[in-house]
């Protein structure tokens, strides 16, 4: 027995000498633990998702502070009648839901909008007056039709308030405190239910407030319900595994354990529990069962082996430390490749949640390890272990088999006799799970988180189906100058902006002040309709206001406009947001701003619930797959490191890749989406599928190492022991989340079937797939050593090399997949690497040689040579250059006055020896090429800086370019004029964050051809200023070149004045 | 040629000597030998022969003396074969001492074009030897471009560069704050050469070569030419400042118009034609600056001395004098990628007219030019139009040039004439030709 051996069989006698001691110990520290729970913060709002210094969020609440905005609860009362809502009777129930809900604590009574309490503006004598729809009351029908012309004559309130065909209003309550959504929209479900109400009339309740509210609590109450029922059924598969009432209590003592270590550590590092977490208490109690199984199975082979130790406490202290010193090896090799599992979720997940989630479960992770450890043994050696019946002995000291053994047995000579074939099998349903996967969408409908007969699924339906939507895109627009909003020009962008946006298929309407001030213009116009436009006199704009004012309640506008008048808010509404839809329409809105809205004078900034809720959704499928693959590759590290044997570590990962494909194939073909929900179901399906391949592996190499005979026979005990435990631990799992599958919530049904496939398709390619790589393979690790033929050892080579290769390209994917799909709210803004790029140290002045080579399609060459100098004036940069050679260009002279202020044209200045004069040429076509070169007159002129006016920037991502870490920073040409003069449509360059220069510039032109490719190479630092050596640029379309080589770089000479003067330009040199 | 090279380079050498630094660099490393290689054919399209069939070897050699002086020697050797343009050997009456051109035979010409020391103290810059001085902006057109003669071998068709007739020349430039005073003397008596009758590009319009009433003995006596060193030199100066975006010359000029005054004399043995130069003072200035895409440019000169010839029969010397006014207005479009599109108005107004003038009191020429670059410059394209209102005459110069690999260059062009025979270009309208070049640098 070698030294670890012994160490860990010192460590089980010392853990067995006092059981009872350290059970209760165990115990306490577990109820200790677990006091910290109650204490957990539970956060299930859609804000969780997001971190809350986000700017997005940041500046969404910035937002709720100036214009107040929430998000409602919406209740619709709906009448299909012939008079639709416009009858005493459905107004009137306006009027009392309104006044009810109105009095609710988390109810503002100020921010509540519904018929009864919104005002009509109307032209009068004197000019115009704001009374309310409900003054005088709507008790007859005449009045009823009177407030329904009054509607039909606010176009505002069409489809916003009141349904386009009168057959539904709202009531909008916004809510003080958005976290306590949850109980207010109870109360108002309450106040619905008690409402009586005339036949035809229904009453919906729904809104993002609504939603987000109560679909947190949707789930999480059915997770709290059927996590316990899973817990059950575990127990009740322990029992069927072991028959002891030991074999079924103990594992879930060290469920619970596990669960308290985890949430207790929550609780007392004050992390939320977020609805995910609910999929941790799943992953832990699997963890925590496996672990349990497979001690408890050797516990009792080692009974069978010597049942009369079982009856005495020291023989049973003897069974455990027995059975521990096998077991502790595996256990601690599948804990230590979990939580490597984990770290990788961990550190690859932006979302907080998500974050959190691979954090605590490696935490509880560990606590199962620690339990088993520890707790277990004392506990197997205080209690009576009555012998199972399923375990007994045979002669050779090897265990007997019951059914599932025999079962498991035959799977396996199955598959150990035709190895190629089951192999084969394998590649197959790789492949079915890689055309499954390519499947997998990225969405998220949070409506559809309930069932479609839950009555806010039916509400959503019902008001999202006849209003112009419940889902608010808000657009903040900030003019520079207090009353800046009264200002006709500025009013007439946001009828554009409304008018634009509302265009998009999926934007129900729109509402904003400028909609108020064609009302009140009209109204001061006898109600004239042509008078439904903007003034064209600033006055007569601020006049309105005074006049709505003098009859109607300032707070009005409160949510469209700021008491100083110079921002406003436009509220676009959406009858639907889910995050395809999203991805289509919020790109598209955003480059309408930046391109067509936004001046000097005015801009405009998304916000609202829609683009919180894109920003976060947006963030999921980057994730996820890194996440995925930070996980893999430290498994895979784990594995290796556990085995010593890169290749140990690939076969580690082969159940779990399994599993993984196996898992979005389904998600695939069943169409489920990768959403929140769903994200987390990698991270479960690697944290459970290890299990069993480590499991699998580690009996494999003892069998293999210390059993003779064929590699069939010495493995033939691997599938009725190794094998039984692992598939009571699979049936545990499996029968156990299959129970979620009867759940009410459709992610949690999802979440039941996936864990399943997950978890099955681990344990059957563990205990097949696995032995037959073995045999085909014959990796050294898991033989004794030399026994491997030398032939076999040259595939075992390869197959290790292979897999080195392999991990060599997870690691890649997974480097270009950190830069490319990173996460862009974690890069620093295009705005602020392009600064630092043109804030880069360029030398006050350089003197240096350029050789210009010139290369055509056919690989032609002209070379010119040139001396060139600049220096900088303050913020004016003079450029020289001078022709050395060839001949016939040799004299020519290029001066440049490059001046600070962007809109002043710069001077320039070109001598030709051949006239013998200066001759002055218009700077204004920058995007012309330079004397033939492949480089405009922009890019000789700007050198490696960037004209910040020219674009808009955008970090896309991070790339290595020439191994070298760079972001990739996307301008696009802040209007046509400016890419027309510019020859680019689009213009991506490879920033390097070290020496602030692009190594790669990519151009396409105007009408978005790929154009030109610009590599800036031999970059070195010259008198501590970094410098390329070298420049290539590549037009794709032309297939002509140019190579600039400088040389004598001297950014330290003096450069006298004089050399920028045109008299020295004459002289050429 | 030789007589020059002769009277200079003992000085060259002495400062040479005096200035070369044994410490600094070798002297291999501070010589620049360049130069090119020219064979040009041009063919008459209405006469059918050759005009010109030329080998052109133009070196040119560089040296840096010291830091602060460099000197610059640039020679041409020229054989031409045809030998239409300047049959037989040239007198060169027309050039000084020091500007002539040494002919090998007829049809070999050796020249030293320029030879020059710059040198630069504190804010002034001085360039001493052959040279040319070039002012003005506007383009062929010359109204302040009137320092350097012209030689008139192939009319206007050469090149500028090779029609400037370098000389002997001081010219400082001396920075006074943001602008610039150019002082320059010239000490080199060298006037236009025109080529003789019987040449190509002989002048036969009336404008130039007064006509002679037939069957009255004619004596043509040679050219008088100013041969003071001193007294007869000229004396020129530049202001030129750039501000606000705007390129500003004023130029004053003391100086021997180039083309000779024609004058006749009525004697009783017939008519003697005699031919010297006068001088004149130039006043003027010129412009340029960039809107947009545009550039302008112009320029204005008014000379108090200049003689034009009369068809008064009583004239005593059949010229008369008066003051000329000249000024070119220009613009050059390069909007279109690759484009250049440059347009040019030029006006000569003879300010005390008489009523005999063989010219118009006001003479009007236009230019018109496209140019498109093509292939990354490795192709140029140009269609050059020259067009005088006056006479309804003019040519057009279309070409291609072609970089070939670097260093060397082919063109192809084409050269018409158009007009009445007594118009400055109609009276070409025979000599139509087409040209093939081959340049080769070095």
């Amino acid at each position: 027995m070698n030294k670890s051996a012994n160490n860990a069989e010192k460590y089980f006698e010392f853990v067995t000498s006092w059981p009872k001691t350290y059970f209760i110990v165990s115990i306490l520290t577990i109820l200790w633990i677990a006091t910290f729970v109650p204490q957990i913060h539970k956060d299930t709002s859609s804000d969780a998702f997001i971190a809350k210094d986000n700017p997005i969020v940041l500046y969404r609440d910035q937002v709720r502070d100036v214009f107040g905005l929430e998000d409602p609860i919406v209740v619709a009362v709906i009448n299909d009648g012939p008079r639709g809502i416009f009858n005493p009777d459905s107004l009137a129930l306006v009027d009392q839901l309104t006044q009810t809900i109105g009095k609710l604590s988390n109810v503002d009574p100020d921010r509540i909008t519904s018929l009864a309490t919104e005002s009509n503006i109307v032209g009068t004598i004197d000019g115009m007056e704001v009374t309310d729809f409900f003054e005088p009351y709507p008790s007859t029908q005449a009045r009823a039709d009177e407030i329904k012309a009054a509607i039909a004559d606010f176009p505002l309130y069409q489809g916003t308030l009141v349904a386009r065909d009168s057959n539904a209003t709202l009531i909008v309550v916004e809510l003080l405190d958005q976290d306590a959504a949850q109980i207010t929209y109870d109360e108002i479900l309450a106040i619905v239910a008690a409402t009586p109400v005339t036949a035809g009339t229904e009453i919906h309740v729904a809104g993002e407030g609504a939603i987000s509210g109560y679909r947190s609590t949707y789930i999480d109450r059915d997770a709290t319900r059927l996590n316990p029922l899973a817990a059950v059924v575990i127990t009740i598969v322990l029992f069927m595994a072991f028959r002891t009432l030991t074999g079924a209590v103990l594992p879930n003592i060290v469920v619970l354990g596990t669960l308290a270590a985890a949430f207790g550590a929550m609780a007392a590092f004050g992390v939320s529990f977020y609805v995910i977490t609910n999929g941790l208490a799943t992953i832990l109690i699997g963890i925590a069962v496996a672990d349990s199984i497979h001690i408890m199975s050797q516990v009792y082979e080692e009974i069978a082996r010597a049942p009369e130790l079982a009856t005495s406490r020291i023989g049973r202290r003897e069974i455990v430390i027995r059975a521990m010193s096998k077991m502790w090896k595996p256990i601690t090799f599948t804990t230590i490749t979990t939580i490597a599992g984990f770290a990788g979720i961990w550190l690859g997940a932006a979302m907080p949640p998500m974050k959190f989630f691979g954090m605590f479960a490696a935490v509880g992770v560990a606590g199962a390890w620690v339990y088993s450890m520890f707790l277990l043994p004392a506990a197997l050696t205080l209690f009576p272990l009555k012998p199972s019946k399923l375990f007994k002995a045979e002669h050779n000291s090897r265990t007997s088999i019951d059914r599932c053994g025999a079962a498991l047995k035959n799977l396996g000579a199955a598959a150990l006799n035709r190895p190629r074939l089951a192999a084969a099998v394998a590649v197959l349903i790789v492949a079915f799970g890689i055309v499954g996967t390519n499947r997998v969408i990225v969405q998220e409908v949070q409506i559809d988180n309930f069932q479609p007969d839950e009555p806010i699924h039916i509400a959503d339906n019902e008001i999202n189906r006849r209003m112009d939507g419940t889902y608010f895109l808000d657009i903040v627009v900030e003019t520079n100058e207090p009353e800046g909003l009264f200002r006709p020009d500025h009013l007439r962008r946001i009828e554009a902006l409304q008018a634009h946006i509302e265009q998009i298929p999926a934007v129900g309407g729109s509402t904003s002040v400028v909609d108020y001030i064609k009302q009140m213009h009209k109204a001061v116009n006898e109600n004239r309709h042509e008078f439904y436009s903007i003034p064209d006199d600033e006055f007569l704009i601020a006049q309105l206001f005074l006049l709505y004012s003098a009859s109607g309640d300032p707070d009005d506008f409160e949510a469209e406009i700021d008491t100083d008048y110079a921002q406003a808010n436009v509220r676009f509404n959406f009858p639907a947001a889910d995050y395809q839809l999203l991805t289509e329409v919020v790109p598209a809105i955003q480059n309408y701003v930046k391109h067509e809205f936004n001046s000097d004078e005015i801009q405009a900034h998304l916000s609202g619930r829609v683009m919180v809720n894109y920003t976060w959704l947006k963030t999921i499928g980057d994730n996820h797959l890194r996440s995925l693959m930070l996980s893999l590759l430290f498994v895979w590290l784990a594995a290796a490191l556990a085995f010593r044997s890169i290749l140990a570590g690939a076969l580690s990962l082969i159940p779990v890749g399994m599993s993984l494909l196996l898992v979005y194939a389904v998600m695939g073909f069943g169409n489920i989406w990768l959403g929140v929900g769903t994200s987390m179901f990698a991270a479960i399906a690697i944290g459970l599928g290890i299990d069993f391949a480590i499991h699998t592996l580690d009996r494999m190499k003892e069998l293999l190492s210390n059993r003779s005979g064929s590699y069939d026979q010495r493995l033939a005990d691997l599938f009725p022991s190794t094998g039984r435990a692992l598939f009571f631990n699979f049936a545990a799992l499996t029968f156990g989340f299959l129970v979620l599958v009867t759940s009410e919530v459709p992610a949690l049904i999802k979440f039941g079937l996936l864990v399943a496939v997950a978890v099955s398709t681990s344990f059957i390619s563990s205990i097949t797939i696995l032995p037959v790589l073995g045999k085909l393979l014959k990796p050294t690790f898991l033989f004794r050593q030399g026994e491997i033929s030398p032939q076999d050892r040259k595939l075992s080579a390869l197959a290790s090399a292979g897999s080195t290769m392999a991990l060599v390209a997870l690691v890649s994917v997974l480097v270009v997949n950190f830069a490319e799909a990173g996460d862009a709210s974690k890069l620093p803004s295009g705005d602020s690497l392009i600064a630092q790029v043109n804030a880069r140290d360029d030398g006050q002045q350089v003197t240096r040689s350029l050789k210009m080579e010139l290369v055509d399609r056919r690989g032609k060459s002209r070379v010119r040579e040139t001396l060139g100098y600049r220096r900088y004036y303050g913020e004016e940069k003079r450029t020289v250059i001078f022709y050395r050679s060839p001949t016939n260009v040799k004299g020519t002279g290029f001066l440049t006055y490059d001046y600070s202020q962007a809109e002043t044209d710069d001077d320039q200045w070109l001598y030709l020896p051949a006239l013998r004069k200066v001759r002055r040429i218009s700077a204004a076509d920058r995007g012309d090429y330079f004397l033939g070169t492949d480089f405009s007159y922009e890019d000789i002129k700007k050198e490696t800086r960037i004209a910040t006016e020219d674009y808009i920037f955008t970090t896309l991502s991070s790339e290595e370019i020439e191994s070298q870490f760079t972001y990739l920073v996307e301008g696009i040409p802040v209007d046509s004029a400016t890419a027309e003069e510019l020859g680019y449509g689009r213009v991506r360059w490879h920033i390097d964050p070290q020496i602030w220069m692009s190594r790669k510039t990519e151009m396409w032109d105007v009408n978005g051809n790929r154009l030109k490719t610009v590599r800036n190479e031999n970059i070195e630092q010259i008198q501590g200023i970094w410098t390329a050596l070298k420049l290539t640029a590549l037009n794709h379309k032309t297939g002509h070149s140019t190579t600039f080589t400088f040389s004598d770089v001297d950014y330290q000479s003096p450069v006298e004045d004089s050399i920028f003067e045109q008299r020295t330009l004459r002289r050429g040199r | 040629m030789l007589k020059s090279a002769i009277a200079f380079f003992p000085v060259i050498a002495l400062i040479s000597l005096a200035s070369i630094d044994a410490k600094a660099e070798s002297i291999a490393e501070r010589i620049e030998l360049s130069g090119k290689f020219e064979s040009q054919l041009a063919f008459g399209t209405t006469t059918h022969i050759a005009q010109k069939k030329a080998f052109v070897l133009t070196p040119e050699i560089g040296i840096d003396l010291t830091p602060a002086l460099h000197l610059t020697v640039i020679a041409r050797l020229r054989s031409d074969i045809a030998d239409e343009l300047e049959p037989g050997k040239p007198e060169q009456r027309n050039r000084s001492h020091y500007s002539t051109r040494h002919f090998t035979g007829t049809h070999a010409d050796t020249e030293l074009r320029e030879a020059y020391i710059d040198a630069e103290i504190d804010n002034t810059f001085l360039r001493i030897g052959k040279q040319q001085v070039v002012w003005g902006q506007a383009d062929g057109l010359k109204v302040l471009d009137i320092l350097n003669p012209q030689t008139f071998r192939e009319f206007i068709l050469n090149d500028f560069e090779d029609s400037r007739i370098p000389l002997w020349t001081v010219n400082a430039e001396i920075a006074i704050g943001d602008a610039f005073m150019q002082v320059v003397w010239i000490a080199d008596q060298t006037y236009d050469d025109i080529p003789k009758p019987g040449a190509t590009f002989a002048f036969t319009s009336p404008q130039i070569i007064p006509s002679l009433a037939p069957g009255i003995p004619t004596t043509i006596s040679t050219p008088t030419r100013p041969s003071k060193f001193l007294a007869d030199s000229d004396i020129a100066a530049q202001f030129s400042l750039f501000i606000n975006g705007w390129d500003l010359s004023l130029n004053y000029a003391y100086h021997y118009s180039d083309q000779p005054v024609i004058r006749r004399n009525h004697s009783q043995t017939g008519i003697t034609v005699r031919q010297n130069y006068e001088r004149t003072h130039l006043l003027g200035g010129s412009f340029s600056n960039v809107f947009g895409d545009f550039t302008f440019r112009g320029e204005i000169g008014y000379s108090s001395h200049r003689f034009f010839l009369t068809n008064n029969i009583a004239d005593r010397d059949g010229v008369i004098e008066s003051g000329e006014l000249a000024y070119v207005v220009g613009t050059d479009y390069q909007g279109l990628r690759d484009w250049l599109v440059s347009a040019q108005f030029f006006q000569s107004i003879i300010t005390n007219p008489d009523t005999n003038v063989v010219r118009d009191e006001v003479n009007t020429t236009t230019t018109f030019l496209v140019r498109r670059d093509l292939m990354n410059e490795t192709l140029e394209a140009e269609v050059l139009l020259i067009h005088t209102l006056n006479q309804s005459d003019g040519v057009v110069q279309a070409s291609l040039k072609y970089e070939w690999i670097t260093n060397i260059h082919l063109s192809v062009g084409a050269d018409i004439f158009y007009g009445v025979s007594k118009g400055l270009f109609g009276q070409f309208n025979d000599k139509d030709r087409v040209t093939v070049g081959v340049e080769v640098g070095f």
